[in-house]
């Protein structure tokens, strides 16, 4: 089993969802935060850290359509 | 959260969504086996609910998100030196709007007191109004299964006594709806 298939669970049980949500260990506030690259609905990637030097200050809502 | 986003424009606060994995996959939005596949339920989330901020779409293991506290709706606000500077494990427009507000404040403070500030951290347990219909709707879109999912992980929390914190309820011992 791959760390891609464990993360993209199939079902939403316990089990399978738990493990995920670590959101006590999150970045703390204040301090760098870590930088992705993330992929455009284009196709296109670009670096997080691109969008939030770009402005003041960048609200980011994770999420999914399900 | 659109609106919020646009309200701040002018002032150069940017706004963006990360793409994550299904938190309720089901018979039309499975879980992703290929970063095409996410690729394309995040065009789907445009199109179907009309997102206006940009859609940023996340590797297929979820690297960002995983970093970031893996919570399947949760709110940051990263400075532009790439300091965290609210954080929240699930987004309310409203508890967001309240910390974008504070923070463009500060320069004004800064000038109105002539001091110098200096920052510290607060935590709070928040509130937000619940959605049970709207979120059940949102289960129906990815399939039967998530719905059946879902609620039968409610039943197994209500039978082992609730599971976290206690929600603020109505006069009528209803939780409140929005």
């Amino acid at each position: 089993m791959t760390a891609d298939s464990v993360y993209n669970y199939t079902n939403f049980v316990e089990a399978q969802f738990e493990p995920w949500l670590n959101f006590e260990a999150s970045p703390p506030l204040g301090r760098p935060a870590p930088d992705f690259p993330l992929t455009t609905l284009a196709g296109e990637t670009v670096a997080l850290s691109d969008i939030w030097r770009a402005n003041r200050y960048t609200i980011i809502e994770f999420g999914s359509i399900t | 959260m659109d609106a919020l986003a646009k309200r701040h424009e002018p002032e150069q606060v940017g706004a963006i969504f990360i793409y994550t994995h299904e938190a309720h996959p089901g018979e039309n939005y499975p879980h992703h086996t290929s970063f095409e596949q996410k690729l394309r339920h995040a065009h789907d989330m445009k199109a179907k609910l009309g997102l206006q901020r940009p859609i940023l779409v996340d590797s297929l293991a979820g690297d960002c998100h995983r970093a970031y506290g893996s919570m399947p709706n949760m709110s940051w606000i990263i400075d532009r030196l790439g300091r965290p500077v609210y954080k929240a494990d699930w987004t309310d427009a409203e508890d967001v709007a309240g910390a974008v507000s504070q923070l463009l404040n500060l320069a004004e403070r800064r000038r109105v007191e002539h001091k110098p500030m200096v920052p510290y951290v607060s935590n709070r347990l928040a509130y937000r109004f619940q959605d049970r219909d709207g979120f059940l709707a949102g289960l129906e879109r990815s399939g039967p299964r998530a719905v059946t999912e879902y609620l039968a992980y409610k039943e197994r929390q209500k039978q082992a006594g609730g599971g976290g914190i206690a929600p603020i309820r109505g006069a009528a011992g209803r939780s409140r709806k929005p």
